[in-house]
């Protein structure tokens, strides 16, 4: 965990002890249970748990210090990737002339996910979010300075970050996968070798190293109806596309763009991203296209929400898709059963999950 | 028993007379264009000093399929507001208005305490979580108000006889349409018609 968050943390929890302010938190406990652990796009322990908390601390209706927190058995294959805090930023909301213009600083999901909308960044409609969003889950996190503005029906941002480097990396090296692996800011996902070959070094991806020195930016616009969004993202981590150590840059630029209908009972989402990236070994230059697209269609009862979701991938020349349905049982009270069945890349899953949810 | 009876025979006679001796009006409100404008708000004002009726029951804003419902809520100044959260994710609510400003921190279900808008003015509401969820509660100092349909149309049919100052608010308003005097006779039927600027 790097210094500022624990300071950010540390703080939270005094002025919490001091009653200053309204400390508020929430959160969730699973347990699940996944029918295959093999390599591929739905790895996954046969048994795991997680537990996830946010600490939300505002001294005024308009500044708030978030922290979120996360633990679990299921690390995959990386280091400090069992517990640790995957956001902390602090942020302020002022309202010029009747607008909205929120200012946010720290480490923070990029706010463009019309999958992950629950608190927490969780996907509300089905148990593991789309290829798209588990890559951002597991590979982006924003270290600096967001700013979002809302002028009636139209909106817009943009984001300076620090890290991130090696963004980019995962989908070449190692391939899409559909799972809800958040990195925590400090930890290493290890990379497998294209080639494997005891005498090359192994490599890592990290949001929170910052190995070049050089900021990325991300941009977005869109434009909100009474029942439909669109919008429009830009990112590029501007990275060197270079090796340091065993962390391997990726200069990566993709966009994405957004859709979402929700009427009624049923919301119907789809997002699509592409763009190349690019790295540097023995002074050539190779080149990857990635691309990735969801179509979501979710209808929801007052005890339950049915979905079903469609993925299309590819890194390079593989190229790939998968099919997920999921039903999230919502009775009263705090437990959330749900199962989940994905088929991808030839490969069969079958999840069940069982969530508490906490605080709230 | 016969008292219960005479009493249950007054207190319907009183209510009738109150229904009959009521005004009605009925505001429309629409655009230059000349069409509708959905979710404005009318209201009248009673001029002198008049007491008013103040309700009681808490008014609802309910939050469902990530959207405010409604999108205008339109109450007298000391209402209480309960924000029940319907949906399967949780919101956080706030509003940084003048007229109330407040955040319900992030929750599901219904939170412990509604909340009272002691002050005349509209809060805009939203979720921080859900940057695309935004409503209004108008809050006015009369209990004769009410909010439009697609039709654009307000009817307010409690009105005791007597002058009123009649003014209208609509989402996103610049400027205000000039507010209307208005003299309301017994069992009276009277229209007006508001042009947004």
């Amino acid at each position: 965990m790097s210094r500022p968050f624990a300071f950010l943390l540390a703080g939270l929890c005094a002025l919490s002890a001091q009653g200053q302010g309204a400390l508020a938190w929430n959160g969730f406990a699973l347990l699940r249970a996944s029918s295959v652990n093999e390599s591929g796009p739905l790895v996954m322990e046969p048994i795991s748990a997680q537990v996830q908390v946010g600490l939300d601390w505002t001294p005024t209706p308009a500044i708030t210090a978030h922290v979120h927190l996360l633990g679990r058995t299921d690390a995959g294959d990386s280091t400090r990737g069992h517990a640790g805090i995957p956001e902390a930023y602090v942020e302020a909301n002022v309202h010029p002339g009747g607008d909205r213009l929120r200012l946010r600083g720290g480490a923070f999901f990029l706010p463009t996910s019309r999958e992950n909308v629950d608190s927490l960044w969780e996907t509300a409609y089905t148990i593991t979010p789309s290829a798209l969003n588990s890559w951002f889950g597991e590979e982006l996190r924003p270290i600096g300075l967001d700013a979002s503005y809302f002028h009636g029906r139209l909106f817009g941002g943009a984001t300076l970050f620090r890290g991130n480097d090696t963004f980019g990396a995962l989908p070449v090296d190692r391939g899409w996968a559909l799972r809800d692996h958040w990195i925590v800011l400090g930890e290493r996902i290890h990379l497998p070798q294209l080639f494997p070959d005891p005498n090359e070094p192994f490599y890592d991806t990290s949001v929170s190293a910052e190995t070049d020195h050089r900021l990325g930016w991300s941009a977005r616009a869109g434009w909100n109806g009474q029942y439909l969004l669109a919008q429009f993202t830009h990112i590029a981590n501007r990275s060197d596309a270079m090796d340091h150590g065993s962390l391997e840059n990726w200069n990566t630029r993709f966009d994405v763009v957004a859709l979402e209908y929700t009427r009624d009972d049923w919301t119907v989402a789809a997002e699509s991203g592409w763009g190349p990236t690019v790295i540097i070994a023995e002074g050539e230059a190779f080149v990857s296209g990635l691309d990735a697209t969801y179509l979501l269609v979710s209808r929801r009862w007052d005890r339950g929400r049915a979905t079903i979701r469609a993925d299309w991938f590819r890194a390079g020349d593989v190229r790939d898709r998968a099919l997920t349905a999921a039903f999230l049982l919502t009775p009263p009270g705090r437990l959330r059963p749900g199962i989940e069945v994905t088929t991808a890349a030839g490969h069969h899953r079958a999840l069940i999950e069982l969530r508490y949810s906490f605080g709230g | 028993m016969h008292r219960t009876l005479a009493a249950l025979t007054i207190a319907s006679l009183l209510g009738f007379t109150a229904t009959a001796t009521a005004a009605t009006l009925t505001v429309s409100v629409h655009d230059p264009r000349g069409n509708t404008v959905a979710d404005a708000v009318a209201y009248a004002i009673p001029e002198g000093k008049v007491v008013l009726p103040v309700r009681k029951a808490a008014a609802v804003m309910d939050q469902k399929n990530r959207m405010f419902v409604p999108h205008v809520l339109a109450i007298q100044t000391g209402t209480a507001v309960r924000f029940p959260n319907s949906d399967d994710i949780r919101h956080q609510v706030y509003s940084f208005s003048n007229a109330k400003t407040f955040q319900l921190p992030l929750y599901k279900g219904n939170p412990a305490n509604p909340v009272v808008f002691d002050k005349a003015g509209v809060a805009t509401l939203g979720c921080n979580i859900h940057d695309r969820m935004s409503a209004y509660i108008v809050v006015v100092d009369t209990p004769y108000v009410g909010t439009a349909g697609k039709d654009g149309r307000v009817t307010l049919n409690t009105l005791p006889a007597g002058r009123y100052t009649v003014r209208v608010w609509y989402p996103e308003m610049r400027a205000e349409p000039a507010p209307v005097a208005v003299t309301l006779g017994t069992n009276e039927r009277n229209d007006l018609a508001f042009t947004t600027r």
